[in-house]
C-alpha cells in the first residue's frame, strides 16, 4: 500500500476562549492525499482553510477525529511529523529586525541544522529563490513579495516531504503572483513534494493543482479534480450564438451532452458537457439561419466557486 | 539528530535575541540606563540617610539584584514576546522544537546579559559608594548570581505561560512580576518586616534565600541557601513542565494561531 501524504477522518475543531465558549470552525473533515499530489484547499475567507492546513501541519490539534500525515499519527508522532512538513503562512512575518540571511539561519537552527549544511542549505535558499540581492535587508524593510519568497524559501529549509502553501499569493501584484505560482510547480516537480496549498484564486487553483476540495462553513462541499468538478456541477462550455432567421431551438434540447438552454430572440445560451462533442451538430441546427457571432465560453473554478459558495 | 543539531535547537533562541538586540537602541537603556539610574539612586539615597558601611551593601545588593533579575528575566520572555510582536510565532511553534529548546538559548542570552550588567553595576558600586561585591570571595558571587538567574528564568517562564494562556494581552506579566518579587522577596529590606502573609509568600521565593546568603557575607547572620537551591531547581522543573503543558493547551484552543494573527 503506498503511503498517503494526508489521512484524515471526521476532523472537527472549535476555538475556545478560556472562559469556554466555542465556536465551530472545522465540521467533520474526511479526506486522502497521495503522495506527490498539489491538493488545493478552496473556499471564501472563514471557511476554515488555514485552520484545517494548520491541524495538517501539527501547528494546532483537532478536536476530533483521526489524522495520519506521512503515514505517521497525528497525536503520536508530531515530532517526526514536523521534521518532515513547513509551511508559508499567508501574510508571511518573520523577527523584523534580522535580515533574510539571519531569518533562515535562525529558522535552519530550529530545524537542527548546524555548521556548513546550514550555512549551504541557506545559501541555496537564497539562490533557489532570487533573494540573493536583498540577503542583509531585514524584514521589515521588503516588499510583500520578497517577503512572500522569503517565506517560501524558509518552508524549504528542512526539504519537507510535506509541503504547506496558505494562500502564496495574497496581496502579490499579478506579474509576481505568476512567478510564485511557477516557482510553486518548479519546486513540486523537481523536489517531487507533495503540496497542500489554500487559495481563493481560482486561476492559481486550476493552475496547480491536481485536485481541489471546496470548503463552506467549515465543511467539504465537493472535492475533485477541477475538470470533474466543473463536470459535475453541470458547469459546462457555455455556446452563445448569435443568429438572425430560423433556428431549431426544440431539437437543441434533445442533443446529447446538453445541459441548459436560454433562447431568446436571435440569440441562444447553450450549456454542454464537452466531453459530448456535440459542437458541430449543435451549428447544423442553424443552418436555415445566417450565424451572426459565435462565442464559446469554457467554464472556469470562478463559475464552480460561485455556484458552490451560494 | 547528531548532537551538534540538537545544540543548534537550544542556541537558536540566543542567536535571535542577540541580534535583535543589538539592533535595538533600547537595548543600550537596558542594559546601561535603567540599571545606573537604579544603582545611583539608592547609592545615593544611602548617603543622604548617613547609611552606615554593612547597610550600604545590605541596599546595594538589592539594588544589584533586582537589576540583573529585570535584564535576564526580560530576556527569557523576549523569547516568545519578539514572534508575538512580529507575529511570526506559527513559524517557531511548526517547527521541531521544545520547550526547552527555547527557554535555554533565550536563557543564555538573558545570564550573558545580566552578567555584563552585574559587572558594570558592581564595578561603579564599588568606586562610588564602596562596595567589595568579592569580599567573600568569588564561589559566593557565582552562587548569588546563579540564584538571581534562576529566579529570572522562572519569571521569563511565567510571563510565556501567561501569554500561552491568555494572549497578547498577558505581555504585561513580563514587566509587572518582577515588581512582584521586588515587594515579596526582600530586596531592600529583611522579609521579616513584610506582614505574616507576604512572609509565606516570600519564603517560597528562592530569591529570598540567595539574597539573605549573599548578604550574610557582608552582615554575618543565618541563610538557608539549600532552601533556596531547592526551590530554584523545584520552579524551574515545574516551570518547563507547565510551559510544555501550555503550548499543548495553546495548540488545542487555537491560541498559536491567533497569536500570529
Amino acid at each position: 500500500m503506498t503511503e498517503k501524504s494526508v489521512e484524515a477522518k471526521g476532523i472537527c475543531k472549535s476555538y475556545k476562549s478560556f472562559f469556554g465558549t466555542a465556536a465551530r470552525v472545522l465540521e467533520n473533515i474526511s479526506l486522502d492525499i497521495e503522495t506527490g499530489e498539489i491538493f488545493g484547499l478552496l473556499g471564501p475567507n472563514g471557511s476554515g482553510k488555514t485552520t484545517l492546513i494548520s491541524i495538517f501541519s501539527t501547528l494546532i490539534y483537532p478536536e476530533r477525529g483521526s489524522l495520519f500525515i506521512l503515514g505517521m499519527d497525528a497525536r503520536r508522532d508530531k515530532g517526526e511529523i514536523r521534521k518532515a512538513v513547513n509551511i508559508s503562512t499567508a501574510k508571511p512575518n518573520f523577527p523584523w529586525s534580522l535580515t533574510v540571511k539571519e531569518n533562515l539561519r535562525h529558522y535552519g537552527m530550529l530545524y537542527g541544522l548546524y555548521g556548513s549544511a546550514l550555512s549551504r542549505t541557506v545559501e541555496d535558499q537564497i539562490d533557489a529563490f532570487e533573494l540573493g540581492e536583498f540577503r542583509d535587508m531585514k524584514f521589515e524593510n521588503l516588499s510583500t513579495g520578497l517577503k512572500q519568497r522569503l517565506s517560501l524559501a524558509k518552508a524549504m529549509l528542512n526539504s519537507p516531504r510535506l509541503l504547506f502553501l496558505d494562500e502564496p499569493t495574497t496581496g502579490l501584484d499579478p506579474d509576481m503572483s505568476i512567478r510564485t505560482r511557477m516557482l510553486i510547480k518548479r519546486i513540486h516537480q523537481e523536489q517531487n513534494i507533495s503540496v497542500v496549498l489554500s487559495t481563493h484564486d481560482m486561476p492559481e487553483a486550476e493552475m496547480l493543482c491536481d485536485r481541489i476540495a471546496f470548503l463552506r462553513k467549515g465543511q467539504i462541499v465537493a472535492m475533485d479534480t477541477p475538470r470533474n468538478l466543473k463536470k459535475h456541477l453541470g458547469l459546462g462550455e457555455r455556446v452563445v450564438v448569435s443568429y438572425e432567421g430560423l433556428a431549431d431551438i426544440a431539437a437543441l434540447e434533445s442533443l446529447p451532452g446538453i445541459l441548459g438552454i436560454k433562447a431568446k430572440m436571435g440569440r441562444v445560451e447553450i450549456v454542454m458537457d464537452r466531453s459530448a462533442d456535440s459542437l458541430d451538430r449543435i451549428i447544423k441546427l442553424f443552418c436555415d439561419a445566417r450565424i451572426l457571432d459565435i462565442v464559446i465560453k469554457e467554464p472556469d473554478l470562478e463559475d464552480v466557486f460561485l455556484e458552490l459558495a451560494r | 539528530m547528531s548532537w551538534q543539531g540538537e545544540l543548534n535547537k537550544y542556541l537558536a533562541s540566543a542567536y535571535k535575541n542577540w541580534i535583535i538586540s543589538r539592533r535595538n537602541i533600547f537595548t543600550v537603556f537596558e542594559l546601561f540606563f535603567w540599571p545606573m539610574i537604579s544603582l545611583l539612586s539608592i547609592g545615593l539615597l544611602t548617603r543622604f540617610l548617613k547609611v552606615e558601611g554593612s547597610m550600604v551593601s545590605f541596599l546595594l545588593v538589592g539594588a544589584i539584584a533586582l537589576t540583573i533579575l529585570q535584564v535576564a528575566q526580560i530576556d527569557v520572555a523576549y523569547v516568545l514576546l519578539f514572534d508575538m510582536w512580529s507575529k511570526s510565532i506559527k513559524n517557531t511553534f511548526i517547527a521541531p522544537v521544545h520547550s526547552y529548546h527555547l527557554i535555554f538559548g533565550a536563557s543564555l542570552f538573558g545570564i550573558l546579559r545580566g552578567s555584563v550588567v552585574f559587572f558594570i553595576l558592581a564595578i561603579v558600586s564599588r568606586y562610588l559608594f564602596g562596595f567589595n561585591f568579592q569580599e567573600g570571595g568569588l564561589l559566593p558571587v557565582l552562587i548569588f548570581l546563579a540564584g538571581v538567574f534562576a529566579m529570572a528564568v522562572v519569571i521569563g517562564i511565567t510571563v510565556c505561560i501567561s501569554i500561552l494562556t491568555f494572549g497578547q494581552k498577558a505581555d504585561v506579566a513580563a514587566w509587572s512580576l518582577s515588581g512582584l518579587i521586588l515587594l515579596v522577596s526582600g530586596i531592600y529590606y529583611p522579609v521579616e518586616v513584610l506582614p505574616p502573609v507576604l512572609q509565606v509568600l516570600a519564603r517560597a521565593l528562592p530569591l529570598t534565600y540567595f539574597l539573605e546568603y549573599y548578604r550574610s557575607i557582608f552582615i554575618p547572620g543565618p541563610h538557608h541557601l539549600a532552601m533556596g537551591a531547592f526551590l530554584a531547581a523545584f520552579y524551574l522543573g515545574l516551570g518547563l513542565i507547565l510551559l510544555d503543558h501550555a503550548i499543548e493547551r495553546a495548540r488545542k484552543t487555537g491560541i498559536l494561531l491567533r497569536l500570529s494573527e
